[in-house]
């Protein structure tokens, strides 16, 4: 890894190089056209300046690759992996909606230790520990919060003031077209639940290697699902659950099923 | 010293540039990890329509002074 990273670095250099010779080339090239006035000379000038500049301008500084991201991402989820194996619960998350939050902005996942138990009420949830104790269960923070929190911030609003139908309607852009995780995004709500489908998910191989873990798989879900399951309970105001998320290999797609609790 | 080139070329080098960069702003990959050229390809399609408006602009200004002058 180190290696491929030098590798990278060197490149970058490289091309940085590259681009800043063709400036400088170019603007020569514009000075002797201009003296021995020669258009052939000062269209090459012209092309080398702009697409030298160009070079320089189109490179984003701050890209690292999809495997640097999936190997910094997967030690934090071993260890919430770790803490529901020692929690002995393997019960659905429920992500909550804003008004049991102390920050509106944030999104939190309570994992009952029981069955049917009721939510706790938001007066300890905004005590913000770890553990509830009535009813017992566990407040984990979503590895999804921080990825719905940019598609928040390339939206320029918040989920909290959309309603449903508008949130599923503006999805595709922050995915789609600022973000560029996704080829396509289809919504589809019944009732009380909502099934998102997203193809070339560029997420996928994380998804993969979260379904290894398969008690933080069936509680959290991958940091796709939970980014838009917090979406989906900032934009409700309902506590939702992730009920399925599966890989159609065909379609290239990643189902997810939500379903929206009425509390 | 007079800069060789006259209103018509940098029109036609506007209109080229202009559509070998929309091409490559369409064409590129969206999977940057797999190039050895990282390209932000939001700026590339805006530079790319910038051109092509610039060209635009150049047509129009043409478009003027052909009217003006009959």
């Amino acid at each position: 890894m180190p290696e491929e990273k030098t590798n990278r670095l060197r490149q970058r250099t490289l091309n940085r190089a590259i681009a800043s010779s063709l400036v400088s080339l170019g603007i020569v090239s514009l000075l002797v056209a201009s003296t021995y006035s020669s258009s052939t000379l000062a269209f090459i000038g012209l092309s080398l300046t702009f697409w030298g500049a160009l070079l320089l301008y189109v490179t984003p500084s701050k890209q690292v690759s999809i495997e640097l991201l999936e190997a910094t991402t997967m030690s934090g989820a071993a260890n919430m992996e770790k803490l529901l194996e020692s929690m002995e619960t393997s019960f659905k998350g429920v992500y909550l909606p804003p008004r049991f939050l102390k920050d509106f902005d944030s999104s939190l996942i309570y994992v009952p230790f029981t069955e049917d138990q009721h939510l706790p009420l938001p007066e300890e949830v905004k005590e913000e520990k770890l553990f509830s104790k009535n009813p017992n269960g566990l407040f984990l923070t979503p590895p999804g919060m921080d990825l719905s929190k940019l598609m928040e911030k390339k939206l320029e609003t918040s989920f909290t003031r959309m309603n449903l139908e508008e949130l599923l309607q503006r999805l595709p852009k922050p995915l789609v077209e600022d973000l560029e995780i996704a080829q396509d995004v289809n919504t589809q709500i019944e009732g009380n639940s909502i099934t998102i489908e997203i193809t070339d998910n560029a997420l996928k191989n994380l998804c993969t290697e979260t379904r290894k873990l398969p008690k933080l798989h069936k509680t959290v879900g991958c940091p796709l699902s939970s980014a838009l399951a917090c979406a989906l309970a900032k934009s409700t105001g309902k506590p939702v659950t992730i009920e399925n998320e599966e890989e159609i290999q065909e379609k290239k797609t990643t189902k997810i099923l939500y379903h929206i609790k009425e509390d | 010293m007079e800069f060789p080139l006259t209103f018509s070329d940098i029109s036609l080098w506007l209109a080229v540039t202009a559509i070998v960069l929309l091409i490559t702003a369409e064409l590129i990959s969206p999977y940057y990890g797999l190039t050895n050229l990282e390209i932000d390809r939001k700026k590339l399609r805006n530079i790319a329509l910038t051109m092509g408006m610039l060209f635009l602009g150049t047509v129009a200004i043409r478009i003027y002074s052909i009217i003006t002058q009959t």
